[in-house]
């Protein structure tokens, strides 16, 4: 307990979102489902010669990445019941709020899952047709062949409903539950819940791990690593502490939580999105690239390869700068951390990073011939010419499309409950805490 | 601590060959001291302290501490643990570059499965662990040294009403070498900051 007491304004208009955002939440709504409406112009009328293919990995790529925001915030949620900690009481709600996005997410996985039952999936998933592959790629395919008991239609869609059920059900526990927390349910729900969050940090870790697996690495069926759903959960944590951050600014920016969620609450959030987001994010991403660049087995080195060709090379470089480099040099100071406008500057970074990661994991296919060059430079040389597509209208379309919608989703359930979990037992500790 | 002192101006109250430490108020909870300090601070004196049994928030406010200058040297020694990392691989490894004018030993270039010899993904673990080494050390003994530790002996410890910092009393301290002390008038202003007690130190 703090011994400088910060006067809180708890009333209800401080706490309560009202009214404010609605016309924000609407207008989302309907530049989502206009650009939504757009994207899906490109392949019906072939623009740019964009075909369903083309259009589905894209699809997938965006959906990704809005899914990485509630399973980030997910993860901010049950780490503080873990750690009991008290410092993020005044900011967990909006936390939750944002985590129970899992609830309806899967929405966005049904053209995927559509796919495989009409035609299609081969694009993405190459598996999912064995003997399209054979005939393709027939060295490919036989290394495929000892995954098919893992990498089939049937299991991959049981393995995608017990992901979005375990999510669903674990975000709307700790949203339920600590709506209930008060003097009328004594302790019984904060304590429920530090008894949960230790599973759920388990069926998390394996379920975002196999996720990873699923969508992201299999769309490469020869690859593989084994550091990959790890380096799918920084991703998740770059975004979902991205995320949080932003909301909590914009809700103080229209006049609700002031006092409430103080910098120092900023500054702690700050460090979180340092450490996950480019720390461990540059540290896992390392890992994984140096053990396979000295290993040097082709079917693993292919994967980079395909990231080196071409544009690729600069993409790769940007990540490197953008998503490490550059935001670590300017938020490693405690200083831009507790200024909300630096702070949100670089949640705003991160979050198009996180964006761009996303693509640089799912958007770049390996040549099936790769294999075939005698040298790295004969491979580079033939495929220099490969693009990136960042510019694509379609990627900006479908970006804000479900940004729209899910930002709409999180208005408006933010509207729905108080922004503030105000009889969890730790609220007075959160309100007065200060990092040093 | 401001390190230029002027407490030559002021004479150390002596008596009976004894050296005056300076005084110490006591408090009973932190809010009470965190009250004192803020006029403590305010009365402009510079070398005082405040001693409790456990970390106080908001007490460096309180006292006026300035942010400490370590992190930004620990930063500058971070990147010189890199930079000493890449140059000790680049120099073992170069074939055409010795330092055969100034030291007697030139590069061991050693090929690794095929790798180049100038290869910076092999190079960057023995940054990364020398950029913690160098920030490590230079937090752990910066730290020391900016505090005057270690240190084994300290005038506090003659008092027997100090002995309970570890455990439930707030201490003030102000030294005798601030160019402020005087004696009598020092007393009379701590007492009116509603200690439980008052007590001089001996050196």
């Amino acid at each position: 307990m703090s011994h400088v007491n910060v006067t809180a304004d708890l009333s209800e208009r401080n706490v309560e979102l009202g009214s404010t955002g609605s016309l924000a939440s609407h207008a989302c709504l309907v530049v989502g489902l206009i650009c939504l409406a757009v994207a899906f112009l490109f392949p019906v009328l072939g623009i740019g010669d964009t075909t369903w293919g083309a259009f589905w990995r894209n699809w997938l790529q965006t959906w990704i990445f809005v899914l990485q925001i509630p399973l980030g915030a997910f993860f901010f949620v049950f780490v503080q019941h873990l750690t009991r900690a008290g410092w993020s009481v005044a900011v967990r709600r909006p936390a939750e709020v944002i985590a129970s996005n899992l609830n309806w997410i899967w929405i966005g996985f049904l053209p995927i899952a559509a796919l495989f039952f009409f035609g299609g999936s081969y694009y993405l998933f190459p598996w999912s047709d064995m003997s399209e592959l054979a005939a393709h790629a027939p060295e490919e395919a036989h290394l495929v062949e000892g995954k098919t008991a893992y990498l089939n239609t049937p299991f991959f869609l049981i393995r995608a409903v017990i992901y979005f059920v375990v999510w669903a059900v674990l975000a709307n526990y700790f949203l339920r539950t600590s709506l209930r927390q008060g003097h009328e349910h004594g302790d019984g729900p904060t304590r429920s819940m530090q008894k949960v969050a230790a599973p759920a940090a388990i069926l998390f870790g394996l379920t975002t791990t196999f996720a990873a697996f699923d969508w992201i690495m299999s769309l490469s069926p020869a690859w593989f690593s084994t550091m990959f759903g790890v380096y799918f959960f920084c991703g998740c944590a770059t975004c979902g502490f991205a995320a949080l951050i932003l909301t909590c600014i914009m809700l103080q920016r229209n006049g609700h939580m002031v006092k409430v969620i103080t910098n120092e609450h900023y500054q702690d959030m700050g460090k979180l999105l340092f450490a996950f987001g480019m720390v461990f994010w540059a540290y896992i991403g390392f890992s994984q690239y140096m053990l396979i660049w000295y290993a040097n087995i082709p079917e693993e080195t292919g994967w980079f390869l395909a990231r080196q060709m071409g544009d690729w090379g600069w993409f790769s470089a940007w990540l490197l700068f953008g998503h490490f480099c550059i935001p670590f040099l300017f938020l490693i100071s405690k200083h831009p951390k507790r200024n909300w406008r630096t702070l949100a500057f670089a949640a705003m970074w991160m979050m198009f990073f996180g964006w761009f990661d996303v693509y640089w994991l799912v958007m770049p296919t390996i040549p099936h011939d790769l294999a075939t060059f005698d040298t790295y430079d004969a491979a580079a040389e033939a495929y220099a010419h490969v693009g990136t597509g960042l510019l694509n209208p379609i990627n900006w379309f479908l970006l804000a499309g479900m940004l729209g919608i899910i930002t709409w989703i999180t208005i408006s359930r933010l509207r729905s409950h108080p922004l503030i979990c105000k009889s969890d037992p730790w609220i007075d500790e959160s309100l007065n805490f200060e990092n040093m | 601590m401001s390190a230029t002192s002027k407490s030559n101006v002021t004479a150390p109250a002596e008596s009976e060959g004894k050296t005056m430490y300076g005084l110490i108020a006591e408090y009973e909870t932190p809010a009470d001291l965190i009250k004192a300090a803020q006029q403590v601070r305010d009365a402009g004196f510079k070398w005082w302290d405040c001693c409790t049994p456990f970390p106080v928030h908001g007490l460096d406010k309180a006292m006026g501490i300035r942010t400490t200058i370590l992190p930004v040297l620990v930063f500058f020694a971070g990147m010189t643990g890199t930079m000493v990392a890449f140059c000790l691989q680049t120099f073992t490894n170069a074939t055409d570059f010795s330092l055969w004018a100034m030291v007697w030993v030139t590069g061991y270039p050693f090929l690794i499965s095929g790798k180049p010899l100038m290869s910076l993904p092999a190079f960057i673990p023995v940054m990364f662990e020398l950029t913690i080494l160098f920030s490590a050390l230079s937090t752990f003994s910066l730290m020391f040294g900016f505090n005057g530790l270690p240190r084994l002996y300290h005038p506090l410890f003659r008092s027997k009403r100090f002995r309970r910092v570890t455990d439930d009393r707030f201490f003030i301290v102000i030294e005798a070498r601030d160019p402020r002390f005087f004696q009598g008038r020092t007393k009379a202003f701590l007492e009116s900051l509603n200690p439980l007690s008052v007590e001089v130190v001996e050196d």
